[in-house]
């Protein structure tokens, strides 16, 4: 089982859009077993996968009444298995994040206990800046941090450095943050600027570099993922192109591209 | 990188190790292993015992029917050799070939020039000269190419710091800023240290526009207050006013890759004594030839076995030479030779034979890191060839490789064939014509039979055919040498003979590019001199028809020998024909073919991954899936990409079909043309893909191939003619 936490140290910059259509470029390109866990309480990732945003159900809920994961866990129509955060009052929320906070581990087993085949992958999707959800995802997962080309992103790749060292760097089988930069965008010089200060300064770590691309938007208000709403645009062919890295850089085989 | 210049068998004997060419390999490797060879008495014997076996081959005498048995033999066994792979192998084969063609001329000249009327003699003695020039040349050329150094570049040092600083010098004289600008940008984003990179315009033309454009960009821009000496006086003149240790010179439609110092440099590092690196001179636009005649990347041009094997060959004698353009040369050594000579027209070989007199090495790397215009029209390719023919002309008068100090052996004869080559003109228009002086005056310009005389030609036409084709392979297909030549040979005598005679005669012209045939047009100016001699050579055909069925007599044999001489002159001429019907030319600007990944950016904010096509400095080719429907007019940009870099350009569609758009870019600003440029045509990448990787030659496929095109050339004649008879008629 391979666990990806999708991270960023600030908000909007399009991590919940990114690790749902990088899981669905995943399972598109024959990786056996998407999972995807949405740990942010804004619950938006399940949106990305035809899930009802009204439903109460999701990991939160089921964690506070001990419930199983597997009884919430619905799968879309490309396949992917989703986890969404669920609905729960503010009362509920601060006490299922105490609960996170009192047990490092809980994310760690949890994903033990669903006992997943080795070749599984699965996404945690984290809200943005340090957080108990955001602890409890270093502590179990690889770690891909999301960054625009902004000042602000650049800025804020210090922070994400501390965190990361003080939750990842220990672990034995932590293999390096890998960065994903999102929204790029050619025309704009500040933004080639950052992208390649940022590729000068990561190197290899960073695993794709993803175009501004209005698909993106408007393929979650067709309901669909870019991949399948505008197969052919920027933003789609650089999803699938990261995508694959991701894959090769976690030792995921695929089955083969479907397209 | 550069090309696989090996013949056929031996990327047989590499692919399977149990052919019967890796097993001639085996063997070869053998007995070439023996430690005999290293002996100096062994070699010396050998020598000597080669050398009497020779002679004795040349100068036996044979009857007819031993002649023909012999060379049998001989044939197959250079047929058979061309199958087998190594260089070894080619030596043989060109020692079969030296063999056949010595025993031909030296029975020529021992049995076949016992004239004994005045007529027979003229024709027969200048017969004879011609042969004797084709020999010498062929057993040079031989010399020459027979071991491709097939130099590889050297990395450079990773210390940056020890890199020297480069000049890099874009003479310019009448041509368009159009053409020029793309040669400054690409200069610009050369890769190597800033601070050791200075790009000069060297304007001869001295134009607000160019001056206006460098300052933009802040490039030099450098002028003189007078035209003295052309190039080479242009180029000296900015030698006083420039300081870097290196000079990289660029005619200024030749755009150089941004990996051109990088990947040359490397050898001035590795060897101290080199002062002049030549790289190949390619073509992204088609010349006249294969324009005319629909061979461009299909058939290797003109100029490619200059440059993918002469040059190559040259090399190995320490004798290759600087060429004008994508060369680098050390200022030091260049200011010690008086800078770029003057003394002749093609400064550019005189320069560097002046260098290779103090001693000095010259190179040649035979990858292309720069790409250029080739002439536009017939008449500006035929003025260019003029020129070089003129000033080697020059050369071999004023500053004769064969004398004078500082060369050795094979730099003598490598410089000495790359003059002797210009004299062709006269050879080749005794060839055209030799047989007519039978079928006309009924000269017999051999005193030997029919049959004797094909039993020894043949043998020396067919294996220096064979010979040929296995050294030049992709650079030249068999018989097309003969199309060029025809095509050149009136134009280049004249001036080759005049400046033999008084060298200071002639003016240097500067050949125009970047312009557009607006019409198809039969050139007549230019076609002049082989219209003439087709018809002549049709003439004399009928000659011959008619005397075949009156009073051929006891002469049937000549007689019909003469006339398949004829009939091949014919078809030489008809090609020559076809090359001066050039064809309409639509772009201004040439587009380069080229797969490279671009995205789209519609107003609307999506986007569109797909290929280019093509590109040119004012536009794109794109391929997109045929399902997407793009109206004309519409804005978008593009971006294109070098590995992480990225450049956005603003376009307009000008043509959608079915699967494919084009696009004009929208309004670039300098940066972006720059920026542009990098992309494109600076890319390392960009000319190696269709370097020396067309198809091998086949001798009968190329003879094929040449008698079609002689057809249509006389097709085209005729038609031309019918067309211009009719307003005639009609009046």
């Amino acid at each position: 089982m391979k666990v990806v936490a999708v991270v960023s140290a600030k908000g909007g910059v399009g991590k919940t859009t990114l690790t749902a259509n990088l899981a669905t470029a995943l399972q598109h390109q024959g990786a056996p077993t998407v999972l995807v866990v949405d740990l942010d309480p804004q619950n938006a990732l399940g949106l990305h996968f035809g899930a009802d945003p009204g439903a109460l159900a999701g990991v939160s809920r089921a964690s506070l009444s001990g419930d199983s994961w597997g009884s919430v866990c619905q799968q879309s129509p490309s396949g992917v298995h989703v986890l969404p955060y669920g609905v729960v009052n503010e009362a509920d929320r601060m006490a299922f994040e105490r609960h996170l906070e009192a047990n490092p581990d809980w994310l760690a087993l949890q994903l033990q206990g669903l006992d997943l085949p080795p070749d599984a992958l699965v996404f945690i999707d984290t809200p943005p800046g340090p957080s108990a959800y955001m602890q409890q995802a270093l502590t179990a997962a690889q770690v891909v941090v999301v960054n625009l080309p902004d000042a602000a992103s650049y800025a804020a790749l210090a922070l994400m450095q501390r965190l990361v060292h003080t939750y990842c760097t220990p672990r034995p089988d932590f293999a390096g943050t890998l960065h994903v930069l999102n929204q790029a965008d050619g025309a704009r010089q500040l933004s080639k600027d950052i992208t390649r200060v940022m590729q000068d300064s990561l190197g290899d770590r960073l695993i794709g570099v993803i175009h501004e691309d209005q698909a993106v938007r408007e393929a979650l208000a067709y309901d669909q993922s870019v991949l399948e709403y505008d197969t052919h645009g920027q933003a789609a062919d650089d999803l699938r192109k990261c995508a694959q890295v991701l894959a090769q850089r976690l030792g995921l085989p695929l089955a083969g591209a479907a397209r | 990188m550069s090309v696989d210049q090996r013949p056929k068998a031996d990327e047989v004997a590499d692919a399977d190790s149990h052919s019967p060419q890796a097993h001639w390999r085996t063997v070869v490797h053998a007995i070439t292993g023996w430690a005999i060879w290293q002996h100096p008495t062994a070699r010396v014997v050998a020598v000597v015992f080669s050398a009497l076996l020779m002679g004795l081959v040349i100068s036996v005498p044979l009857d007819l029917q031993g002649q023909i048995l012999f060379s049998l033999g001989s044939f197959a066994a250079a047929l058979l050799l061309s199958k087998t792979p190594g260089r070894l192998s080619t030596l043989a084969m060109i020692v079969l070939s030296i063999s056949a063609s010595s025993r031909y001329i030296y029975w020529r000249f021992t049995d076949t020039i016992g004239f004994t009327h005045w007529m027979d003699a003229a024709f027969g003695y200048g017969l004879v000269l011609a042969e004797l020039y084709a020999f010498a040349v062929l057993l040079i050329g031989y010399f020459q190419t027979a071991w491709p150094l097939q130099r590889r570049p050297v990395p450079m040092p990773a210390d940056v710091s020890t890199w020297p600083s480069v000049d890099v010098f874009i003479p310019s004289y009448n041509e368009p800023l159009e053409v020029v600008r793309q040669t400054v940008f690409s200069a610009m984003s050369l890769d190597w240290p800033q601070d050791r990179l200075h790009v000069y315009v060297l304007d001869d033309g001295r134009r607000t526009e160019f001056r206006e454009f460098c300052e933009e960009l802040g490039v030099g821009y450098l002028i003189r207050d007078n035209n003295h000496h052309a190039k080479a006086g242009n180029i000296n003149a900015a030698l006083k006013v420039t300081h870097s240790d290196y000079i990289a010179i660029f005619d200024c439609d030749h755009i150089p890759t941004r990996s051109f110092l990088q990947v040359c440099m490397g050898w001035f590092f590795k060897d101290t004594n080199l002062v002049m690196l030549q790289t190949p001179h390619v073509f992204f636009s088609p010349d006249p030839f294969e324009r005319n005649l629909d061979t461009f990347h299909r058939m290797p041009n003109e100029g490619e076995l200059f440059y993918g094997i002469v040059q190559d060959g040259n090399d190995l004698w320490n004798a290759s030479f600087f060429c004008g353009s994508c060369a680098i040369i050390r200022r030091k050594e260049l200011l010690e030779v008086g800078g770029i000579a003057v003394e002749t027209v093609t400064e550019d070989a005189h320069t560097a034979l002046k260098l290779s007199r103090l001693g000095y090495n010259t190179a040649y790397l035979e990858v292309p890191q720069a790409a250029g215009l080739a002439t536009e029209s017939l008449s500006g390719h035929v003025g260019q060839r003029i020129r070089w023919a003129r000033g080697m002309a020059q050369i071999a008068r004023t500053d004769n490789p064969l004398f004078g100090k500082g060369l050795h052996f094979g730099q003598r004869l490598c410089y000495l064939n790359a003059m002797l080559h210009f004299f062709y003109g006269l050879p080749r228009l005794v060839f055209l014509t030799a047989p007519l002086a039978y079928l006309f005056f009924g000269a017999h310009v051999f005193q030997a039979s029919a049959l004797m005389i094909t039993a020894y030609a043949l043998p020396h036409l067919a294996h220096a055919s064979v010979t040929n084709s296995r050294i030049q392979g992709r650079f030249r297909h068999s018989f097309w040498n003969e199309v060029y030549e025809s095509v050149l040979a009136w134009y280049i005598m004249r001036p080759v003979l005049v400046a033999a005679i008084n060298p200071k005669l002639g003016k240097f012209n500067v050949t125009a590019k970047g312009g557009v045939i607006e019409k198809a047009y039969f050139d007549w100016t230019i076609a002049r001199p082989y219209v003439v001699l087709l018809l002549i050579n049709l003439v004399g055909m009928a000659v011959g028809v008619w005397k075949l069925f009156s009073s051929a007599g006891d002469e049937t044999t000549t007689l019909v020998i003469n006339m398949v001489w004829t009939v091949y002159n014919i078809i030489l001429l008809g090609a020559s024909v076809a090359v001066a019907s050039e064809t309409r030319q639509i772009r201004g600007t040439p587009r380069v073919a080229a797969s490279l990944p671009a995205v789209i950016r519609f107003e609307n904010g999506r986007t569109l991954v797909c290929k280019t096509e093509d590109f040119s400095q004012h536009g794109l080719g794109l391929a997109v899936p045929p399902d997407v429907d793009i109206p004309m007019g519409s804005r978008l940009a593009v971006s294109l990409f070098r590995s992480d870099e990225e450049g956005v350009f603003p376009a307009i569609v000008t043509f959608s079909g079915k699967g494919r758009l084009g696009v004009k870019f929208d309004n670039l600003s300098l940066h972006q043309q720059a920026e542009l440029a990098s992309l494109t045509f600076a890319r390392a990448d960009a000319w190696i893909a269709t370097w020396g990787t067309g198809q091998r030659d086949k001798p009968l496929r190329s003879l094929k191939s040449v008698i079609v095109i002689g057809l249509r050339g006389m097709g085209q004649l005729t038609a031309t003619a019918f067309k211009s008879l009719k307003p005639l008629k009609s009046r």
